[in-house]
């Protein structure tokens, strides 16, 4: 195996989960990820020799939201799809959530929250609480400054909590 | 309600104040009660998204696509080459910089079939953990720290059991990538040597059973749906010795 393959299957390799996360989060469809994701490592591979730093995530990351945004231009975007929960019993009366153990079902309506919030609100959100990352890494991938990191950071929770508010009171009148 | 300190609160809970001005924020949220309802409300939303919503891991499938068209672009190489050599540790000792003992020590090897390729994997895997300061992700001595962070990080989850008894000792657990597969390592210490673990879910891919590179013992085992491979500069009865009392262990 040559060196700059094993170089990238060391430092590369390992960020292909949260690659394939973040394009799932960014498209919301599995089959567009693995087609993003492909392309983007496929990319990255090419330019490898040409990456100074010695962050590889932010970088692999930024490659990927690249190619999403590249795809999209040629696609119309996609509608919510029904792999992120979309079940037509959304709308149901729930039981109260604070009696409900952490079900698949409690995991499907999340994800669909999660998945309704608008895509640059939603991109910042989970690089930040699902890859952790800085505000500065955060700010490099998505080419926006700082302060607007924060500000979607900050109106990005504010519209999950809000949206899951709704839920826990709607159930709760249901329930009475 | 927000208060003006909202911006600064929220970059307090996301670790991105310097300490002076946490200290002054912390202050703050003794006494602003909107602020620290804030505080409340940025956690739970970080426990729902880190807990309860989906953290999507690519599937074998994607990373077989992947290593493909990676593979098709590296250009063929006729022979492989293995870093490799039975003095290693003491490079690491005496203090020399791990990659150019790593290029010093570059051993071109010929190996054609695939049990050699995966013997070569193992191998890589295993130097690539001592040279990288990517020994372990989770350091514990307590199988039963171990085996569940496995559950949560890897494919499988092979025992980590510690041998008080023993020579052997647990010293954590990472995930690292052999053949293409995700395994999870379970690494033991053997005095000055490092044992490392590697587990995946079994396949019709042959694993060597017993195979020696340049003074490293490779010796693989499979127990139920488990393939594990040991991988040591270790003395090879000294390698067959813990395979036999994680054997033991396995049932």
């Amino acid at each position: 195996m040559d060196e700059k393959r094993r170089k990238f299957e060391m430092q590369a390799l390992p960020h292909l989960d949260a690659a394939y996360n973040f394009a799932r989060w960014l498209t919301r469809s599995p089959v567009e990820a693995e087609d993003i994701v492909q392309e983007a490592m496929l990319r990255a591979f090419r330019s490898f020799d040409g990456f100074r730093g010695t962050d590889v995530k932010p970088w692999l990351l930024t490659i990927v939201r690249n190619c999403f945004i590249t795809s999209h231009d040629r696609k119309p975007d996609l509608p919510v799809s029904e792999a992120d929960g979309a079940d037509p019993a959304f709308t149901d009366a729930a039981p109260d959530p604070e009696a409900v153990a952490i079900s698949a079902d409690h995991v499907r309506k999340l994800n669909l929250l999660v998945a309704t919030i608008p895509g640059e609100f939603r991109e910042v959100l989970i690089l930040r609480e699902m890859e952790d990352l800085s505000y500065r890494d955060i700010a490099r991938i998505t080419g926006t400054p700082i302060g607007t990191v924060m500000s979607r950071l900050a109106r990005a929770r504010a519209m999950l909590k809000e949206a899951w508010l709704d839920r826990v009171e709607g159930a709760r009148n249901a329930v009475q | 309600m927000l208060c003006n300190e909202a911006q600064r609160v929220q970059a307090y809970f996301d670790g991105e104040l310097e300490s002076g001005e946490s200290v002054v924020i912390e202050q703050h949220l003794v006494h602003c009660g909107a602020c620290a309802a804030l505080i409340r409300d940025l956690q739970s939303t970080r426990d729902a998204l880190r807990e309860q919503v989906s953290y999507y891991a690519a599937s074998d499938r994607l990373r077989g696509r992947v290593m493909q068209s990676i593979g098709g672009e590296s250009a063929p190489q006729p022979k492989r080459r293995l870093l490799s050599d039975r003095h290693f540790w003491w490079g690491i000792g005496a203090g020399f910089a791990p990659a150019a003992i790593a290029a010093a020590l570059l051993v071109t090897v010929n190996t054609p079939a695939s049990t050699d390729q995966m013997a070569a994997d193992l191998l890589n895997a295993h130097l690539r953990s001592l040279v990288s300061n990517h020994l372990i992700d989770v350091a514990s001595s307590d199988q039963h720290t171990v085996k569940p962070w496995f559950a949560g990080h890897a494919d499988v989850s092979p025992p980590a059991v510690d041998f008080p008894q023993s020579d052997y000792r647990l010293v954590g657990g990472r995930v690292d990538y052999v053949n293409g597969h995700r395994a999870a390592v379970v690494v033991y210490r053997h005095g000055a040597h490092v044992i490392n673990v590697f587990a995946w879910p079994g396949d019709a891919e042959a694993a060597p059973q017993l195979t020696t590179h340049n003074g490293y013992h490779i010796a693989c085992w499979r127990s139920g749906d488990l393939e594990s491979c040991a991988v040591s500069d270790t003395a090879i009865d000294e390698l067959l010795a813990l395979t036999q009392l994680l054997k033991n262990s396995q049932g």
